[in-house]
């Protein structure tokens, strides 16, 4: 099952089905099993936080998720496909997978951390440098989507993309600093994470670090699916384009047939399918 | 004039479900004016929750002009305004049929800004019944004047920048009186929330009726 | 429910339902392809975003 490549033209007949795809799938399960049954069972609590420790298994992960896979994944894919040497659509439609993932797991980064502050803390919300900085690049995220709905040619709209995807991998950092700034100046710039002052050691440890894994191979899996889809609408998009050029074609020859004024509509470049 | 204004307030809440625009768009800068505005305020936890009230209300009314934008933009084809004038249908009818498209739109967006101050600056409503009133009070005001200026500057050029320099004054009393009555809802002060709540039913009222009648008259001019 | 199972459903529950939506979405794709490379009798207009 070969991925394909080109976007204008070229109809797909298969869509991309690696064979690798159910193996992650399977090993995402597991890993996730795993960490539940180690995360909330088998590991001790904490001496200080008690059993509200156990998110030490979950939120950090899906934070690192956000962060620096999905958007690892979308500013690499960005620079690639801006990149003249490497230009293809393959890292446009990657980076914008990653984006979408990416979104997801920064709203999850929020929830679980929300909910794992509202006991530590009291309160949901804090306006700390990493909360906050992970708000604004769900936000940025967004219009980032909202930005790749807009119909366009896909080189143009790829390249826009990528130009936004950078542009957010720069401000992020810019906002992270900012934000730290703005509090350590009113605080005496503690860092707010619930899991900042855990002694993470022996099984506690190992569980998060089997966490790292399981998180990982969901969003490689979600990766992929989210991509396939990606592939799928360039494949609809140009098959609409060929149909309405046929379409338009032959109403065109129609014309020439019955009354041989040329039946040329205009605006039109007539080019057939 | 009834059915009419349903036939377009349903045509406009198509639109908007098949293109999503406010869901992607005007939902995300709604939560960005209110980190935004989280930034300028300061991280000192009080004067959020003292300034929330306001926050939601300003949240609310810079939405409300990126949503009438969006709601005369969707007319701006090429003679979309004058077929719609051409067929018959009662002006004050679309009109009544835009507002409430708005209307409903701002009311979604009243909810999730609720949910996003609650989240963000650790407020609690206790008088519900008042900050509700208000709400709806607000969103009929918003959405008849909004819908009026947004036909007041439709198919200018300089639309985009002319219609929040506009609309926004219009709408200040809202703001005023909806974050009065919502920090009552917040104190437990019904009293002084329902002396509040006094202002936003003429603003609503006023502007429903002088919409209606010179809508018409308005799309004659433009 | 205590914070720390919310935690865990949200998190997972939360994977879980984007790869559901995400498997739903592809198959509408899936669908809307097939139909536009059959041949030319049937093309009902194809909505842009399923």
């Amino acid at each position: 099952m070969t991925d394909v490549s080109t976007s204008n033209g070229v109809a797909i007949r298969t869509p991309w089905r690696p064979r690798w795809l159910a193996v992650v799938g399977i090993a995402a399960v597991v890993t996730t099993a795993l960490t539940v049954w180690l995360g909330l069972w088998v590991t001790p609590p904490d001496e200080v936080q008690g059993n509200l420790a156990r998110l030490l298994y979950i939120h950090p992960a899906v934070a690192t998720v956000a962060l620096y896979w999905a958007g690892g994944v979308a500013l690499l894919g960005s620079l690639l496909y801006l990149w003249p040497r490497t230009r293809a659509f393959f890292w446009d439609r990657l980076a914008a997978s990653a984006v979408e993932v990416g979104a997801v797991f920064s709203a999850l980064t929020l929830v679980t951390g929300s909910l794992w502050g509202r006991p530590v803390w009291g309160v949901w919300w804090t306006w700390d440098a990493r909360l906050t900085s992970t708000a604004l690049l769900l936000l940025l995220e967004l219009g980032y989507l909202a930005l790749r709905r807009v119909p366009a040619d896909p080189q143009i709209r790829a390249r826009r993309c990528a130009v936004a995807a950078i542009l957010i991998a720069i401000d992020v950092p810019i906002v992270h600093f900012s934000v730290d700034w703005w509090n350590t100046l009113h605080q005496s710039g503690t860092i707010l994470d619930p899991g900042f002052n855990l002694h993470v050691h022996g099984s506690m440890l190992w569980t998060m670090l089997l966490s790292f894994v399981a998180f990982t191979l969901i969003f490689v899996w979600l990766l992929a699916m989210r991509y396939r889809i990606e592939v799928l609408q360039d494949a609809v998009g140009d098959q609409e384009l060929e149909v309405s050029l046929s379409e338009r074609w032959n109403e065109d020859a129609e014309l020439v047939g019955v009354g041989g004024s040329g039946g040329a509509v205009d605006g039109d470049e007539v080019r057939g399918p | 004039m009834l059915h009419d204004a349903v036939l377009v307030a349903g045509k406009d809440l198509r639109i908007e479900a098949r293109s999503r625009v406010a869901l992607w768009q005007v939902v995300p800068f709604a939560i960005l004016v209110l980190v935004l505005l989280a930034f300028a305020i300061g991280p000192d936890q009080a004067s959020l929750r003292h300034a929330a009230p306001g926050i939601f209300w300003v949240a609310l009314l810079f939405s409300t002009v990126l949503a009438i934008q969006r709601s005369v933009a969707v007319e701006s084809g090429e003679g979309t305004r004058d077929g719609l004038r051409l067929s018959g249908i009662d002006p004050a009818g679309i009109f009544l049929g835009k507002a409430a498209a708005i209307g409903l739109q701002l009311l979604a967006l009243q909810l999730i800004l609720w949910a996003g101050v609650t989240f963000l600056f650790d407020v609690r409503v206790h008088v519900i019944w008042l900050a509700v009133v208000a709400c709806l009070l607000a969103t009929v005001g918003l959405a008849c004047a909004g819908v009026l200026y947004g036909a007041l500057s439709a198919g200018l050029r300089v639309r985009d920048t002319l219609l929040p320099l506009l609309v926004l004054p219009v709408l200040a009393p809202v703001l005023l009186a909806g974050s009065k009555v919502w920090q009552a809802a917040l104190d437990g002060n019904v009293s002084s929330g329902t002396q509040w709540l006094k202002i936003l039913v003429p603003f609503a009222v006023v502007y429903l009726v002088v919409g209606i009648v010179l809508y018409g008259p308005l799309q004659e001019a433009a | 429910m205590s914070y720390v199972d919310a935690g865990y459903i949200v998190a997972i529950g939360g994977s879980f339902l984007y790869g559901l939506s995400l498997f739903l979405r592809r198959r509408r794709w899936e669908r809307a392809l097939r139909v536009l490379e059959s041949s030319p009798e049937e093309r009902p207009a194809v909505a842009e975003h399923p």
